[in-house]
């Protein structure tokens, strides 16, 4: 074992929420350290996770393997451990435990599962992170993806989609909203999928937000709940009913895209194509117009060519994003296209990465401007980077800087007289 | 001693078929491998880290369990399991995905199914599980000898398009072939093989007037 470095892998999950246990038998998260210098200490890493994955069978358990790996034991181990990382992406360990889909709220930075152990949770559901936020909460209600993107390893990696029992989700955010916290967060790999792997005994996703909604309407306290992500083919006009008849379902949406070209969509096995999408948008902009939308777009996927990169760029002018996560494609091992030929450029998928902010921005900015003059609700949720000015989010998350040094707003939804707009922010004073 | 749990994926070959020089199916007992016709299981050899994709070739109901594989004469893992024989022991994970039958259209509409190459692996499975079926399998090769076991459907169910000879029941690409055809507004299209041909064949289906709801697609490469 290196012992530095395992220092330092602790540091970082203990930074995110995890706790430090010495009993083996208790962990959520269990991960390894390997030389691969000798064949020993390797044989000791196949005995204990064969060891761990049997555990697995009993309790949700999340594993990880860093250090000197020689590429076939990375074959081999990726089917083995969740996780396979080197030491120089340790930094990135946070976003890989969130992206291979393990809802732990420290994975999100600010985060919190208010909810006494129970003992029906799945032990995944059970961490206990650091309390770094008392406004800002994040519920896993969801683990693994039955998707299979081509692009994506999750569904090998993590597993099958896991629904958390809808009445410990429902309890946890009233809970969370009893206690005062202003943003909350469903979070799992494919929301709006939730129930469907328990069909007939859970609920939906729509009735989940629903019942989320009624309990809010009977709470004193103001908060937003926010939902991600969600997949289009999955995605109803009943959700956007429902989002659109509570106050406390926030209206902001996070749909992510991917690609405006079907032929990338279907070889990204997307299952929903262009049209799918803008009827759900349509849906949103009839029936709650004040939302927001996000979304998440990959350029340069394995044949991207430049016909197929404008149909993004017309579904931004057609969508107008306020806030897009771009990503340059890469390969990931597990993956279907991992073996795939990565035919574009990185040049390329620079310069399309470039062009495609620019339209982001230009729609982005003409929404921010036309909300100048306009009073809305901040959650103060800090001092902005200078420590010059209060910071915080629309209802819509989008960032606000708020004139006024008054710290004790922080973690406090306020009204606001939003006085200047730029490409992804507003300028906002205390009404 | 190793001690892998991964140990209840192994699977010992019970037979293998050369089909032609480079395409191959792979038999090994089904035991409770459970799966919809449609679904890929993940494939490697033992002591080898390397694992690929490969779609189910037998039916839901037999008591074994195939695959067909075409060799990519570059690739890694094809050619090795173009070696593999009898009592040889494979590793098997799955099964995986969503591309099958779509069910509320089973009995209502027509089932076209569209193949390139190794690409009739699922559709095998769909015909061997659904004896009934309305279907018809359109499949497009380069030479007839990359029929792979036309015999396992009925000759008015099955059209095979030859790029490359004369031999075939129809001679050009899949693309050609469905460009003469006339389909009734009650079919579900099924695609499945390289990217270039299922790019292809949807945009000759949406010039027909039909859209992603009568068509669902499994890309190979
Ligand atoms: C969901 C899914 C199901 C699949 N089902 C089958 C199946 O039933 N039968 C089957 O033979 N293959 C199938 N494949 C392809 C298979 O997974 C492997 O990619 C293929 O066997 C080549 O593996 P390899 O290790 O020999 O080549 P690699 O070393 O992985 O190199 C493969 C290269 O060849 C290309 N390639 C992949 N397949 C072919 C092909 N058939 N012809 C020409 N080039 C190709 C790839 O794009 C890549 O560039 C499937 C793929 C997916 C994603
Ligand atoms: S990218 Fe696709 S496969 Fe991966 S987690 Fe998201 S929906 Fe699932």
């Amino acid at each position: 074992m290196n012992i530095s470095d395992s220092e330092r892998v602790r540091s970082v999950l203990e930074r995110i929420g995890y706790v430090w246990t010495d009993n083996e038998e208790e962990a959520n998260l269990l991960g390894i350290l390997a030389c691969s210098v000798r064949q020993k200490p390797i044989d000791k890493v196949y005995n204990k996770i064969s060891q761990w994955n049997r555990w697995k069978n009993k309790r949700n358990l999340v594993t990880f393997i860093s250090g000197c790996i020689l590429p076939t034991d990375k074959e081999r181990f990726l089917k083995l451990f969740d996780l396979i990382f080197s030491m120089s992406e340790l930094s990135q360990l946070p976003a890989m435990i969130r992206d291979y889909g393990v809802v732990t709220p420290g994975a999100l930075d600010s985060s919190v599962t208010a909810m006494p152990a129970n003992e029906n949770i799945f032990q995944l559901w059970d961490v206990k992170p650091n309390y770094q936020s008392d406004f800002e909460a994040y519920v896993p209600i969801q683990n693994g993806c039955d998707k299979f993107c081509t692009y994506c390893a999750v569904p090998y990696t993590r597993g099958r989609e896991v629904s958390r029992p809808s009445q410990e989700i429902i309890d946890e955010v009233a809970h969370l909203a009893a206690r005062g916290y202003k943003s909350i967060t469903l979070l799992g790999q494919n929301v709006n999928s939730y129930g469907l792997d328990k069909k007939g005994e859970e609920i939906t996703f729509p009735e989940l937000l629903r019942a989320i909604g009624e309990a809010g309407n009977k709470l004193q306290q103001k908060f937003w709940l926010y939902f991600t992500s969600p997949h289009p083919s999955d995605m109803t006009r009943e959700v956007i009913e429902v989002i659109s008849q509570y106050d406390c379902l926030a209206k902001q949406i996070h749909l992510p895209l991917q690609s405006g070209d079907d032929r990338m969509l279907i070889k990204m096995k997307r299952s929903h194509d262009l049209q799918k999408y803008r009827e759900i948008v349509q849906d949103i902009r009839q029936l709650i117009p004040q939302a927001t939308l996000f979304t998440d777009i990959i350029v340069g996927f394995t044949s991207e060519t430049e016909e197929a990169f404008q149909n993004t760029v017309e579904a931004f002018q057609e969508f107008k994003f306020n806030m897009a996560y771009i990503a340059k494609y890469s390969p990931r091992p597990g993956a279907a296209s991992y073996r795939w030929e990565d035919d574009v450029t990185n040049d390329e998928k620079k310069g399309r990465y470039q062009r495609l902010t620019l339209v982001l921005k230009r729609h982005a900015y003409r929404y921010n401007q036309s909300l100048v003059n306009k009073e809305m609700e901040i959650l103060v949720t800090g001092k902005d980077r200078k420590g010059q000015y209060l910071q915080g989010l629309t209802e819509g998350k989008i960032i606000t800087r708020i004139e006024s040094l008054d710290e004790s707003l922080i973690g406090k939804i306020v009204p606001a007289k939003i006085i200047s707009a730029a490409d992804f922010s507003l300028t906002a004073q205390l009404a | 001693m190793m001690d892998f749990k991964i140990d209840t994926n192994f699977y010992t070959v019970s037979q293998v078929r050369h089909l032609t020089e480079h395409a191959f199916v792979v038999q090994v007992p089904r035991r409770n491998f459970k799966f919809t016709a449609g679904q890929h299981l993940v494939l490697g050899m033992k002591d080898d880290y390397h694992t690929r994709e490969y779609s189910i070739y037998s039916g839901e109901n037999e008591e074994v369990l195939e695959v067909l594989v075409k060799e990519v004469e570059e690739g890694y893992l094809s050619p090795r399991l173009k070696q593999v024989k009898e009592g040889d022991s494979l590793e098997i994970h799955g099964p995986f995905g969503h591309f099958g039958i779509e069910e509320k259209k089973r009995d209502t509409h027509k089932h076209v199914f569209i193949a390139s190459g190794s690409g009739i692996a699922p559709f095998r499975s769909m015909v061997k599980t659904y004896p009934e079926l309305d279907y018809q399998l359109i499949h497009g090769v380069r030479t007839i000898d990359e029929g792979y076991e036309r015999e396992n459907y009925s000759t008015d169910r099955y059209v095979l398009c030859t790029s490359r000879d004369d031999n075939g029941d129809f001679k050009g690409r899949v693309t050609a072939y469905l460009h003469e055809q006339e389909f009734d507004k009650n079919t579900q299209f099924y695609l499945c093989g390289n990217s270039q041909m299922i790019f292809d064949v949807l945009e000759l289906l949406k010039n027909k007037g039909f859209g992603r709801d009568s068509v669902s697609a499994e890309v190979y490469f």
